[in-house]
């Protein structure tokens, strides 16, 4: 929370090496009251705040390996905060006792001219889509329950669809590489959360 | 119901009256039959309830049909008794049935107790035949055994009914326990790690940083002796607070100059005890609350000697135990202290202290831990969530720095957070810079009589600026001498003082600067309060000066004179007053009224009488009046000639 | 912010690079300008590798960085949209690597002193790639104002006061706009002009270059 320090020589660099924490799980639209109850008791004392967010994953494709993927996301009710750029690495093979799926993590708060800009160096629009939900934290871990939508016209968030009867839940931390006591809490507050929903450690590659 | 119209059908009884007779002509006469309640009668009058009142206890299929009939008969028979209540041949039936109830309740009761075995067991009677012809010490034996066991059964009884009221008293606390963590629940964070009931005294959830955990346990007082009396304020129960958390604490601060003249700053008394509880309100509650001051008191201390360690000043701040050294002005010196006692050893912690002439600033103390509230409140709330959702934690005006380019000035002004001990430093600055100056301008109006000075202080005031109306006046002419009027801006470090005329003068926090402007202007005053005068009385100002360039060098300010002339021109006053010198009138006459003035070889015409002559000083200190410009007014009224 | 115009100012015949910037310094302290700290202003280059091979021209994208705005990083393609983001993008960019290459020696800095006169901020940089000092970069803010026709004239005059026959006319990136000079202007214009004499700066060495050959 503490901000940098203004010096007189501009920052290159930024944060190095940061790796997101993540553990994912769904819940049926019925039993959702009860999750945001139960989270609301567990996470911070702050109001639960809901959010809707329109995500768009952009692809560039080079001449050999795989393409590289971005995710530019901005806010809907909040059309004056930055948009946000985030990379987001393979997940780490690492060892198969840790709780939680971990992975390299760039985020980026950008201005509004992002996508014209990442269209000049080449990326393409791969999809994209609505979220709409509430978001909670603890300390460090953030707790992300959200619908997702599929747009039916390309670049109108109007006009969107569900895409399931469900809510994504996510559970994650950011905090620089080697930080291993993290997933531990998270496994810790995910056992919490279990009737209602199960976190796991799911790997996108696996559902590819 | 299927559509067509209903066939309507219609039912008659057969005839199956009986025939009373039947006349020769063939015509049949009917028995009438019964009416309801006749044909009720006749079924009635064949009921013998003699026969079946004893008949429970015999058993036989009979007695069942017996009892059958009297079943169907009690059904009916109640319905007519309900319609017509003053049929008379009715009345024994619902005597028998009434005698028939009650006879069957005591016989529920009877087995009901004989089945429950807590009160009486039913043992097989022996018929012992023999027990008439038995000798009788066997019979004296026999009663004293049989005396026995009943004696033991009424004292097993007795002791389960008292080990039932005791039971019964047990439970009433335990729901009084129960009753009262359910308040404490109302008002306190707790929660169940194992078998302890653990609470939540700390202003975490509030926004504080403070790493104390402020933890408290529940503690179930409930096996209190039940010989004893309970006292009266026996609360079944109690809350277990840690041990540095005990007793009382509070924040004190001061204002001490070296020198001993300090008396005036504070002004009420010491320590004083804690107040006893209110009635009411349960016993952990204030313990509770006491805990929580103590929590919030130390995390004050704590953030104020942290800051006072990193923030570098000219005059470094000394942290010694639990005192704060700070100064604020030169030769001024500004403590704060966490004064903390636990029970016991208040007297002793006390008494030291109670020596010295108690100083406290209560307001600032006050405003401490309004500060200190303020700084949880930010915590809480720069700790919003970001938007969009993916995006990472942080300060929400520092994640626009970086998209909308925020400049160096931008993004130290969304950092810059004064410290809780710079801002109670400012205003401890304030405070004292107010209360010298309410002293400099008090001392002032009571030394000086004339002309008399008059502060309008403002009620309301920022915690760092105050202000106050400075009039200077003379008695009696309030309405025409209105000349001086200052507004004093009372701020951290200096006064800013605004004229009537717009004019502004910065002045330091120094006393002596204050002191010596308020002196300058008064002497002002009075040569403004000449001119005023002048105006009203008809005379002619000639010239004025705030500020003379001749005379003898005032250490204070600049002398200022005026010179009026009578309305008829022929004499004129000189005033000069300074601040320090202090004032010098003279008269000057006109040529004509001076005899002894030796004759001029150049002035010869008449003329040149009207020429002002010779002046001479006035003693002032000898002119009647109880004021400068009283003294002024009889002196210009006797110089004016009668019309 | 206010109007920025960023110009380059020539070095003075038998003069050092050096020499010049300390007579310009003289000049603006004679105006009354007052010292305040220092500046920086770079520039990398990236190339677009892969693309290369597909037959279309190799782009340019520039990540810029500037002092007088700490957290950000400005990344710009030559005439194209300008992205403002968190100094997070270099780390991106190093992300990318396989995509866009970073010409490590096409690096261009301006490095120099920040004066303040009244309402205008002038920062007169030493231009270097590599380890030689190319040329001068003057930059004038007018910082009250944010709409460039209504100040550019009281630029310009300011500006003739120290810079003499060198100052420069109305940036290109203002009239570029689609309201023109009317519309106002952002941090964006002045890494577009800093780009500008930048690249200037770039050709110039290659044309030092060829003649030297």
């Amino acid at each position: 929370m503490e901000a940098p320090p203004v010096t007189v020589m501009p920052v290159t660099g930024g944060t190095i090496n940061m790796m997101e924490y993540l553990l994912q799980g769904s819940v049926l639209d019925h039993s959702l009251d009860s999750l945001l109850h139960r989270l609301r008791g567990l996470c911070d004392n702050m109001e639960p705040e809901s959010f809707a967010d329109h995500e768009m994953v952009y692809l560039l494709k080079g001449q050999q390996g795989n393409p590289f993927l971005l995710r530019a996301r901005r806010s809907l009710d909040r059309p004056a905060s930055p948009w946000h750029l985030r990379y987001l690495g393979q997940p780490e093979v690492g060892d198969k006792s840790r709780h939680a799926l971990v992975r390299n993590c760039v985020d980026v708060a950008a201005s509004q001219s992002l996508p014209d800009f990442l269209n000049e160096m080449g990326f393409r629009m791969d999809h994209e889509f609505v979220a709409k939900g509430h978001m909670f934290r603890k300390g460090a871990l953030k707790v992300v329950v959200c619908k997702l939508f599929r747009m039916l016209v390309p670049g109108n968030t109007e006009s969107i669809e569900a895409l399931s009867l469900s809510y994504l839940v996510e559970l994650s931390v950011l905090a620089p590489a080697g930080q291993d006591t993290v997933s531990e809490d998270m496994r810790s507050f995910a056992e919490q959360l279990k009737p209602l929903v199960h976190l796991e450690k799911i790997d996108p590659k696996r559902h590819m | 119901m299927s559509g067509g119209p209903a066939v309507r059908v219609s039912i008659e009884s057969a005839c199956e009256k009986q025939v009373q007779e039947v006349s020769l002509d063939g015509i049949e006469t009917y028995v009438q039959p019964l009416s309801m309640s006749q044909n009720l009668a006749k079924l009635a009058q064949r009921i013998d309830f003699g026969q079946g009142s004893d008949s429970e206890d015999e058993g036989g299929e009979g007695e069942s049909r017996d009892q059958e009939w009297g079943k169907q008969e009690a059904e009916e028979d109640e319905a007519t008794v309900k319609f017509q209540p003053s049929l008379w041949p009715w009345d024994s039936v619902r005597n028998n049935l009434r005698s028939a109830l009650t006879e069957m309740c005591v016989l529920y009761d009877v087995l009901s107790v004989v089945k429950e075995k807590k009160y009486m067991t039913l043992d097989p009677v022996s018929h012992d035949v023999t027990a008439g012809k038995t000798p009788q010490v066997l019979q004296l034996i026999g009663k004293k055994k049989s005396l026995a066991t009943a004696a033991q059964l009424l004292l097993k009884g007795a002791e389960k009914l008292s080990k039932s009221v005791a039971e019964n008293q047990e439970n009433r606390r335990q729901r009084d326990f129960n009753s009262e963590l359910l308040r404490l629940r109302s008002q306190w964070k707790l929660r169940k790690v194992g078998d302890k009931i653990l609470g939540d005294l700390s202003y975490k959830s509030a926004g504080s940083l403070f790493p104390h955990h402020g933890t408290f346990e529940v503690i179930k007082n409930t096996d209190i002796d039940l010989d004893k009396k309970i006292p009266d304020d026996y609360c079944p129960l109690d809350v277990q607070i840690p041990s540095d958390l005990e007793g009382s604490a509070y924040i004190k601060v001061s204002i001490q100059k070296q020198a001993p003249d300090i008396g005036d700053l504070g002004t009420v008394s010491l320590f004083r005890r804690q107040p006893k509880a209110k009635s009411g309100s349960q016993p952990w509650h204030a313990k509770l609350e006491a805990a929580q001051n103590v929590l919030l008191c130390k995390e004050i201390f704590a953030q104020l000697s942290r800051e006072a360690v990193q923030i570098k000043s000219q005059i470094p701040h000394i942290v010694v135990k639990n005192q704060i050294i700070s100064q604020p002005f030169p030769g001024l010196q500004l403590s704060i202290s966490l004064c903390h006692s636990t029970g016991e050893k208040k007297n002793q912690k006390a008494s030291p202290e109670k020596s010295k002439p108690d100083d406290h600033l209560y307001v600032l103390e006050h405003n401490l831990h309004q500060l200190m509230r303020e700084f949880h409140k930010q915590t809480l709330s720069s700790a919003v969530m970001p938007h969009p959702a993916s995006a990472p934690f942080g300060h929400k005006r520092l994640r626009l720095a970086g998209p909308m380019a925020f400049d160096k000035a931008e993004i130290a002004s969304l950092q810059q957070n004064e410290g809780l001990l710079e801002k109670i430093i400012k205003q401890a600055k304030h405070i004292f810079l107010r209360r010298r100056t309410a002293r400099t301008i008090d001392s002032l109006a009571s030394r000086i009589e004339d002309p008399q000075i008059q502060a309008h202080w403002s009620n309301i005031n920022d915690v760092y600026e105050s202000s106050v109306k400075v009039l200077i006046t003379s008695q009696g002419y309030e309405q025409i001498c209105k000349s001086i009027q200052l507004q004093l801006n009372i701020g951290v470090e200096q006064i800013r003082v605004v004229h009537r005329d717009g004019r502004v003068i910065t002045l330091s926090h120094q006393e002596q600067e204050l002191q010596d402007f308020l002196l300058s202007q008064m002497s002002q005053h009075q040569v403004h309060a000449v001119q005023q005068l002048a105006k009203v009385m008809g005379w002619h100002v000639l010239s004025f000066s705030n500020h003379v360039g001749l005379g003898s060098v005032e250490s204070i300010g600049n002398a200022s004179a005026i010179t009026v002339a009578s309305p008829n021109g022929e004499f004129a006053i000189s005033v000069r007053n300074g601040p320090e010198s202090g004032c010098k009138v003279i008269v000057q006459f006109p040529r004509s009224q001076c005899k002894d003035l030796p004759k001029s070889d150049v002035i010869q015409d008449n003329k040149w009488n009207h020429l002002r002559g010779p002046s001479k000083e006035v003693h002032w200190n000898k002119m009647e009046g109880r004021n400068f410009v009283y003294k002024m007014e009889l002196l210009m009224a006797a110089l004016t000639p009668c019309p | 912010m206010g109007v920025t115009c960023v110009c380059q100012v020539p070095v003075v015949e038998g003069k050092s690079v050096q020499q010049t910037v300390e007579m310009l310094h003289r000049k603006l302290e004679q105006l009354g300008a007052v010292k305040q700290g220092s500046f920086c202003v770079d520039c990398e280059t990236y190339h677009a590798g892969a693309m290369g091979t597909t037959g279309q021209p190799t782009k340019f994208l520039y990540v810029m960085h500037n002092s007088e705005m700490p957290l950000s990083c400005f990344a710009l393609f030559e005439g194209g949209p300008c992205l403002v983001a968190d100094p997070n993008f270099d780390v991106l960019m190093i992300k990318l690597k396989g995509h866009f290459q970073n010409a490590k020696g096409n690096k261009v800095e301006s490095r120099g002193t920040r004066f303040q006169y009244c309402d205008f901020l002038v920062k007169v940089g030493t231009i270097t790639m590599g380890s030689s000092a190319r040329g001068i970069s003057v930059e004038v803010e007018y910082c009250p104002c944010g709409v460039p026709n209504d100040c550019w004239n009281l630029m310009k005059e300011f500006m003739q006061g120290f810079l003499g026959p060198h100052t420069p006319e109305l940036p290109m990136v203002f009239t570029a706009k689609p309201d023109g000079i009317y519309s106002p202007s952002d941090c964006s214009d002045t890494m577009a002009q800093y780009l500008e004499l930048f690249g200037k700066v770039r050709k110039q060495q290659v044309a030092i270059g060829s003649s030297m050959r």
